[in-house]
């Protein structure tokens, strides 16, 4: 006992002890919450089953039920098209406003530091902001597309099935935009000017030096924030909630917001389980190659 | 051009471009002072004309906004507890040391970083239903939200310690302190910045929570502000004024907490989010 | 007699690592004694075991005959000044002073005399209330010292502290070092990778490589009787020249692998025909006339001039360095003669670097 004690005191068993309580914290909230959800998604769980530990069993039954549902298909290709579409055109705007502001100017620093201001907003916020924003016939988006000459006749973005997605999505850019923003910026300002100098006088010109040393230096830095891009889109939840919900008629349900509306709307934790276990495993997937490809060096 | 132009021009440049990306920000203002009648106006009013402070005072007395923001602290304030208590400690040892047990432990924790809460909030809200935590919901979505905050924090803490030079704790130990006391005295305040940037974070995290509130609190007295804000959200909604003054008087003090904190919050973010 | 710092048979692995080999070393009250070795020789784990910052595999470590494996640092009462100084930056210099005192739970008051009383010993007096970082790396370097000698320890260990001073300072520094030692009457472990250092500073110097003592003794007897090849290496600057060679029919003279064979008288006495290492000290190669009798002649490759003495390095290999007063009138090209005092010749055993002296002592 006073081993221990002294050791708690002097010794390796003070830092065991911090990283034990932590580590159980997370293993009971999150850890154990895994496991089970592997196992309520092979049990019926509804309004009537739960509030006890253990359910009907059902076997494969939510799974097939997931995988013969008509809305499947679409949810799976609105996943892709939302996922890609947010984290190509983050990328894209992110890459570009870093690049512009790390030119050496008056108040770049401080100017790039306003469009972080959006990034540190509630996701339901942003998302309700949008939802007026891209209104169908008082949205201010509408009109000055409408000025522009762009479109002739109001879009209405989140009630209409062909763009209900997009209305998400634009959103979804102008949320992530400043994140990539900001990671970009660090990783080029790591690159040693001395580089772009001996470039210089190497003869490169800028579009050169983009491609031969900006680019080739990026690379650790752009493989993470893409990665990153892709596991924080897969956790947008919040506009869905706060623009489309969904609708109309599935056509802007991703994935994890389909696992939520079947839990939490229709009460069928099982087949919400179902989505669960299986967009977990796709997340963890993605944050493995990401973890392994930066050899557990780069924190998330 | 000279050096002196293309620094103006590109500080033109930058303003605009900062502006369009605002004007979202700008318009939920803007709206929140409008009168019902010109928010519906065509074309939009691009300016606002006499401010309608009247929507700040409706969603005060009807919205009960004061009762939604409330517990919105509660949330954020037992989240932001529990995760500091449990997360500083963990974080510590991880800047700490370096070896295989440790690199496990990253990688759990980074791991769990990841997993989406709406995806977890499934088994969590069966599970806490069967041993009966729902009873008691805020305390039940602080509980759940705190696993999603933790990961986060200890990573942005990790970088906060790794800071601290290892030989200052050593000449406290033979100075003679307890690894205790050298944490409390030397480590704990070298660190503390990078800390309380980590802990304003997530009390900002805590303080814009959804997926959890709106999946566990049913009960409206209980609910935090982003859920207030979803029940505005009736299908053809028009009260778009009140809307944008109930989401003005939500952001407005987590953007001010922006702005006073702007270089610290996005050093403590960088440095945890890359090498 | 009790030691005030005593290893036995120490033994350091971190996993599969041997960082310390067998360590002993048994340090008296009032000694100053010096590690010294390259980089990476366990010089500072070493230290840090003594101080308690890191747990010896086996053995037993004493300090003041008192057993103090299990002990932690704070219970060892040493003192320890670190590379970086390691001062506390939230602290002033007076905090940082007294925060070994405090933790004691000395009264106040008795800490502010004590800070008044140590600034005066390090020159400080005036800058108790600034903080680290408002100080220069001289006087940083003094902090540490004060907060170590405030606490009045059993032994004082350092850790390299004078490496991230610049050079006339570091000379300045060392003279003050030792003096204070001596003032205070203190027991000092000082680690450090600088032989000059380890010699100017310690009654006592330990050379250490690859976790093993190859060799303890006076700065003097290290300089003269070098144990082995390394030691004789590592001490003294510019280093030794090494020279092949045979001992020759009589044993009292070498034959050297230099170009003509030349002859070198030794005192070693030693197996004739046996291969050895023939080590000569730059200064202990006395410049003479090409023609003379027992003169080795050698080319001249090249000439270093500090002013006060001259470097002169030889053609061929191995190439030799030798040492000369003043401003040197030979350039590259010229022929030398060179003689060397036969008991400056050391012989080592070209396998295990043994010396063949100490064999024959």
């Amino acid at each position: 006992m006073t081993r221990i004690l002294r050791s708690l005191r002097d010794g390796i068993g003070f830092d065991v002890l911090l990283v034990i309580i932590a580590l159980s914290y997370l293993l009971v909230f999150a850890g154990l919450p895994l496991i089970y959800n592997v196992i309520i998604s092979f049990q019926t769980v509804d309004v009537f089953s739960l509030g006890t530990l253990w359910h009907p069993n059902a076997g494969f039954d939510n799974y097939r039920a997931i995988f013969d549902d008509p809305l499947a298909g679409r949810v799976l290709w609105q996943t892709i098209v939302f996922t890609l579409g947010s984290v190509a055109l983050q990328f894209t705007f992110g890459f570009a406003l870093a690049l512009f502001f790390h030119q050496n100017f008056t108040g770049a620093t401080w100017i790039r530091g306003l469009f972080l201001a959006a990034w540190v907003m509630p996701g339901l916020v942003v998302g309700v902001l949008w939802n007026w924003l891209l209104s169908g016939d008082f949205g201010v988006i509408n009109h000055l597309l409408e000025s522009l000459g762009l479109i002739e006749d109001p879009v209405f973005w989140r009630s209409n099935v062909e763009t209900s997605l997009y209305a998400v999505l634009i959103a979804n850019i102008w949320y992530g935009t400043p994140f990539n923003m900001i990671l970009l910026a660090v990783g080029l300002a790591a690159i040693p000017g001395d580089l772009y100098e001996a470039a210089e006088l190497d003869g490169a010109n800028a579009f050169q030096r983009f491609w031969t040393i900006t680019l080739p230096m990026m690379r650790a830095t752009i493989g993470a924030v893409l990665a990153l891009g892709i596991i924080f889109t897969l956790q947008q939840f919040d506009l869905f909630a706060a623009i489309t919900q969904g609708g109309p008629a599935g056509s802007s349900t991703v994935a994890q917001y389909w696992s939520w509306q079947l839990s939490f709307r229709e009460f069928d934790f099982g087949r919400g389980a179902v989505i669960s276990v299986l967009m977990i495993i796709v997340v963890l997937f993605v944050s493995l190659i990401y973890v392994r490809s930066t050899k557990a060096e780069t924190q998330l | 051009m000279s050096g002196a132009v293309t620094n103006r021009v590109l500080l033109a440049v930058a303003l605009a471009l900062a502006a369009v990306y605002l004007f979202p920000l700008y318009w939920m203002y803007v709206t929140s002072l409008k009168t019902q009648s010109s928010i519906f106006a065509v074309p939009p009013e691009f300016l606002p004309g006499a401010p309608q402070w009247d929507n700040y005072a409706t969603i005060w007395e009807v919205a009960n906004i004061l009762r939604y923001i409330g517990n919105s602290l509660v949330i954020a304030s037992g989240v932001t507890l529990i995760t500091a208590l449990v997360g500083s400690g963990c974080a510590y040892v991880l800047a700490r040391y370096r070896n295989g047990w440790i690199d496990a432990a990253l990688f759990a924790v980074l791991m769990l970083q990841v997993l989406p809460p709406s995806l977890m909030v499934t088994p969590i809200f069966v599970g806490f239903a069967s041993v009966g935590l729902l009873e008691y919901p805020r305390f039940a979505t602080i509980l759940a939200f705190s696993a999603k905050t933790m990961p986060f924090f200890v990573i942005l803490c990790r970088a906060a310690f790794m800071t601290v030079p290892r030989e200052l704790e050593e000449a406290a130990l033979v100075d003679g302190n307890s690894r205790i006391g050298a944490f409390f005295m030397i480590v704990l305040p070298l660190a503390r910045n990078g800390l309380l940037i980590s802990a304003l974070l997530v009390f900002m995290n805590g303080f814009g929570e959804y997926v959890y509130s709106a999946s566990i609190i049913a009960d409206n007295r209980l609910q935090p502000a982003s859920i207030g804000m979803t029940n505005f959200l009736q299908p053809n909604v028009v009260n778009w004024n009140a809307i944008m003054a109930f989401a003005a008087t939500y952001v407005t003090p987590i953007l001010a907490a922006f702005v006073l904190l702007q270089r610290q919050i996005v050093n403590g973010l960088t440095a945890g989010a890359l090498k | 007699m009790t030691y005030q710092i005593e290893l036995d048979r120490v033994e350091k692995h971190y996993g599969r690592f041997h960082a310390l080999k067998e360590i002993s070393l048994a340090i008296p009250k009032g000694q100053f004694v010096a590690l010294v070795g390259p980089s990476g020789c366990g010089k500072s784990t070493l230290l840090r075991s003594i101080a308690g910052l890191e747990r010896i595999t086996s053995g037993t470590l004493r300090i003041a005959g008192e057993p103090v494996d299990d002990l932690p640092p704070r219970k060892r009462d040493l003192a320890m000044v670190f590379q970086s100084y390691a001062l506390y930056p939230h602290m002033s210099v007076r905090d940082n002073l007294t925060y070994a005192l405090r933790l004691k739970g000395v009264s106040r008051a008795e800490r502010a005399r004590r800070a008044e009383e140590v600034a005066a010993v390090i020159g400080l007096e005036t800058l108790l209330d600034r903080r680290p970082r408002e100080l220069s790396g001289g006087q940083r370097q003094r902090v540490a010292m004060g907060r170590a000698i405030i606490r009045q320890p059993r032994a004082f260990l350092f850790d390299e502290p004078l490496s991230n001073l610049d050079a006339a300072l570091r000379v300045r520094m060392r003279k003050e070092v030792r003096a204070l030692h001596d003032r205070i009457g203190a027991t000092s472990v000082y680690v450090t990778h600088d032989q000059i250092e380890a010699m100017t500073m310690a009654d006592h110097v330990v050379v250490l490589q690859a976790g093993r003592i190859e060799q303890q003794g006076t700065p003097v007897a290290l300089y003269d009787r070098p144990a082995n090849r390394f030691v004789a290496g590592f001490i003294g600057s510019p280093a030794m020249n090494f020279i092949p060679g045979v001992i020759a029919g009589d044993g009292r003279a070498v034959r050297l692998a230099l170009p003509g064979n030349p002859m070198l008288e030794t005192t070693i006495a030693g197996t004739p025909g046996l291969q050895v290492e023939v080590g000569i000290r730059p200064e202990h190669m006395v410049l003479g006339s090409p023609d003379a009798p027992d003169a080795l002649p050698l080319v001249v490759n090249a000439v270093e001039t500090t002013g006060a003495a001259s470097y002169l390095f030889t053609e061929g290999e191995p190439e030799l360095i030798v040492t000369t007063e003043g401003t040197a009138t030979i350039r590259a090209g010229d022929t030398i003669g060179v003689s060397v005092d036969p008991a400056r010749v050391h012989l080592f055993e070209p396998e295990t670097g043994a010396s063949l002296r100490s064999a024959s002592l």
